[in-house]
């Protein structure tokens, strides 16, 4: 995924730098004189006398010795260039000019004629010092940018030493583990005295140390605003990190140095350890979900089995005792109910664990030629037993169709639009299924009377495990039903969907259309 | 309920409270019934006595439904052998079909289901004893299978030549749920066994010659994910597909 940061700069002029080119762009488009950069780079007076004042006590020990050992112009001139030379390799630019200068007065007093006189006596000797000024200037020049070229590479190698040795630390942090731990690494590096990540994934705000300037209120600030926080005077600068175009989060360093030269890099690494964190966590929970799959396979396999063989032995022993001759009309009036109501707790077991399976796995239809009306008529008879004093009605409006469909699928997803029609209806209403043709599809409109369905949940009524404000308490469910309802539908080539109008005050529809194959087509036609 | 004074059931479960109801009902009905908890306790018991029909549990601790089917059937080829299995498992109907049972009964089952399975298995297993028949009547349908021909209600239906072997083995294992492999297997031809097409389409046509309503089939009834079953409603023992779901 490509990963953009929006560093000071950039901000303003809104453009997005990939990451991986992020820190080096940041590092070299920068001037070369920037703050941060090694002391010796910055001009101080107090080092300049102090080197100055070295730089003066050599030129006097070289002038007393060569006074004493009888030096002349030229050997003098020699040692006096040594130590220029080797006082502008440590000193700085100011101090070598200066000393250059003492060097020069003392050239000319001591070893041009006449001595001990600043005057000089013939004008070659004044070429002479002059060449010799020129050279020690040159020099001095010369060395002190070279020297300061190597202090502002090695400055540089320090710093992306550092900036590596936190991408290490953050690759190799664990990014489940308690909330700031993993955001350690940034701290100490650069100054950096408090660090904090907000994930606008999971809303969860990550932080690493402790904070003077309300670094997590303001990072979370920056990213509501979607813009960048730089507050020099308190050392924070929050930075807000993009993904694919999105603003997926923020990062706050508090007490960072040199903010405009290492921001950029940091927040381009915060920004990876955003990504990989939403990488690990999108793992973690498709690992969980497996597992859950799995738990809820075996559970399902155990409540088939559990359930199922204690209903078999009553249905068994009842069946047996209904047959039995000897059981007077009462006793087998009771053997029967016990035998309906054991047989009607096997169904709806089945029922139960066939929608729960259906809800996890994909929907395999057992295609045929199946009679439409018949399959309805199938679940109204189960459903008219159990129904209460629910009148459930089947209008047929067109003649007999048949569709390919898979009759035991068809038959559940028709139970489970019965069955919602039934608990979520008003007493002693009735239930009417109307059975149509249209464009090639055969339709099934459920109709019954109760609370409409509000608007703000008619978006939502076909998603898994979902139930409605009043259902949840009106009536025990799973919240499946009409999701694997509308699953089964699909699978079949057709669709089940809320046929009420919004505005409708007291009825709920739902429709279920299935494609009329081509050749039942051609015998209608023909 | 079926006469059966002279036939013998093993019912093998390991719920000993399904085992009592079932041995319990099934005497009443007339069978001379024996009950062991593992299929290891079942395979031991046939080696040393011979039953008529074997009521085998899929789930059980140890040896598991299908091995102690396999054992059975290759200790005793001719005992007729029920398999309970639960619903919603096809694979387990297959699995067991493919393993020698005969048939099989879904949990929670009715005792009249269960005494009509073990009905149609004896029946059958009988029949096979006695030797093929030249033709057999089921309903209005009258095959006779060495002239090839098939009759419904004394009118002739002309078949073709696959068509026949189909509905003819479909008939000859009346009440007998078939494995699409194995129908696939005895009319097309051992190579054949996933070409389920093939078989969807032949019993779509015959479905059209000798029903009287191809939706709603009464002689050539889906198992749906097993095969297909040849239902005789003149077999008053003979199970069919709404008695599953007739509560």
């Amino acid at each position: 995924m490509p990963v953009s940061i929006q560093n000071g700069q950039a901000a303003g002029s809104g453009s997005q730098l990939r990451s991986s080119l992020a820190t080096r762009e940041i590092f070299l488009a920068r001037p070369q004189k920037q703050a941060g950069l090694p002391a010796s780079l910055n001009f101080s007076w107090g080092r300049s006398v102090q080197w100055c004042a070295l730089g003066s006590l050599g030129v006097a020990v070289i002038t007393w010795a060569g006074f004493q050992l009888g030096f002349n112009f030229a050997a003098a001139s020699l040692c006096y260039l040594l130590l220029i030379v080797l006082e502008s390799l440590t000193g700085d630019f100011a101090a070598c000019c200066l000393v250059s200068l003492v060097a020069l007065g003392s050239l000319d007093y001591f070893f041009t004629s006449p001595i001990l006189s600043f005057r000089v006596g013939h004008p070659i000797n004044i070429l002479a010092l002059f060449c010799f000024l020129a050279t020690a200037l040159v020099i001095t020049r010369l060395v002190s940018k070279v020297r300061d070229k190597a202090e502002l590479s090695y400055a540089q190698h320090q710093k992306t030493q550092q900036l590596y040795e936190v991408a290490q630390h953050l690759l190799a942090a664990d990014p489940r583990e308690a909330s700031g731990a993993f955001l350690e690494p940034f701290r100490g590096a650069f100054g950096v005295r408090a660090a904090c990540l907000f994930d606008a994934e999971s809303s969860e705000l990550h932080v690493a140390g402790s904070s003077e300037f309300d670094l997590p209120e303001r990072t979370r600030d920056a990213f509501i605003r979607g813009q960048n926080d730089d507050d020099r005077r308190c050392g924070v600068f929050v930075r807000c990190i993009r993904m694919a175009g999105r603003t997926t989060g923020a990062v706050g360093f508090e007490g960072l140095e040199d903010a405009s030269l290492t921001a950029g890099p940091l927040t381009a690494l915060a920004a990876a350890l955003l990504e990989r964190t939403h990488a690990v966590r999108n793992a973690n929970q498709a690992a969980a979900a497996a597992q859950t799959e799995a738990y809820r396979s075996v559970i399902l396999d155990a409540l088939a089995h559990e359930f199922k063989t204690p209903l078999s032995t009553i249905l068994a022993a009842a069946g047996a005792l209904r047959e039995a001759a000897s059981l007077g009309p009462e006793h087998l009036e009771m053997a029967e109910t016990v035998e309906a109501e054991a047989a009607r707790l096997g169904r709806l077991t089945t029922r139960l664990i066939r929608t729960a399976r259906l809800e996890q796995e994909e929907i395999r239809p057992w295609m045929e030629l199946t009679h439409f009306t018949s399959v309805v008529a199938d679940a109204v008879n189960q459903y008219s037993r159990i129904s209460g004093d629910r009148r459930i009605n089947v209008l047929e409006r067109c003649h007999a169709a048949d569709v390919l469909a898979d009759p035991d699928l068809l038959r559940l997803a028709i139970s489970q639009l019965l069955d919602n029609a039934c608990k979520y209806s008003v007493a002693g209403s009735s239930v009417d299924l109307i059975i149509t043709k249209q464009d090639g599809h055969i339709s099934l409109r459920v109709l019954s009377t109760g609370t409409p369905i509000l608007s703000s949940e008619r978006a939502h009524i076909f998603n898994r495990f979902y139930r409605g404000v009043d259902a949840r308490r009106m009536t025990a469910g799973t919240g499946l039903g009409l999701y694997v309802a509308r699953k089964i539908a699909i699978a079949h080539g057709g669709n089940l969907e809320l046929d009420s109008e919004p505005s409708a005050e007291e009825s709920v529809a739902f429709r279920m259309t299935l494609p009329i194959p081509e050749s039942e087509l051609d015998d209608i036609r023909g | 309920m079926t006469s059966a004074v002279s036939f013998s059931i093993l019912v093998v479960d390991d719920e000993p409270s399904l085992r009592k109801v079932i041995r319990a009902s099934l005497a009443a009905g007339g069978y001379t019934v024996e009950e062991v908890g593992t299929g290891t306790d079942a395979v031991g018991l046939l080696q040393r006595r011979s039953f008529d029909l074997v009521l085998l549990d899929i789930n059980m601790p140890g040896l598991n439904g299908l091995e102690a089917c396999r054992k059975i059937r290759s200790i005793a080829p001719q005992t007729g052998i029920v398999m309970v299995t639960v619903r919603d498992a096809e694979e387990d109907k297959v699995r067991a079909l493919e393993a020698g049972a005969d048939d099989y009964v879904t949990k929670p089952f009715r005792f009249r289901e269960l005494v009509a399975r073990i009905g149609a298995v004896l029946r059958r297993t009988r029949r096979h004893s006695l030797g093929e028949p030249s033709h057999v009547e089921a309903g209005d349908l009258r095959v006779d299978f060495r002239r090839r021909k098939l009759w419904k209600r004394s009118e002739e239906i002309h078949l073709s030549p696959k068509e026949f072997d189909l509905l003819a083995f479909l008939m000859k294992n009346q009440g007998a749920p078939m494995t699409h492999a194995k129908l696939l297997g005895a009319v097309w031809g051992p190579e054949y066994g996933g070409e389920l097409e093939y078989l969807r389409s032949y019993v779509r046509m015959l479905r059209k010659k000798i029903e009287d309503d191809p939706a709603q089939p009464f002689y050539l009834m889906t198992e749906p994910w097993v095969g297909y079953r040849f239902n005789n409603p003149a077999d008053s023992g003979s199970p069919s597909s709404q008695l599953l779901e007739d509560e």
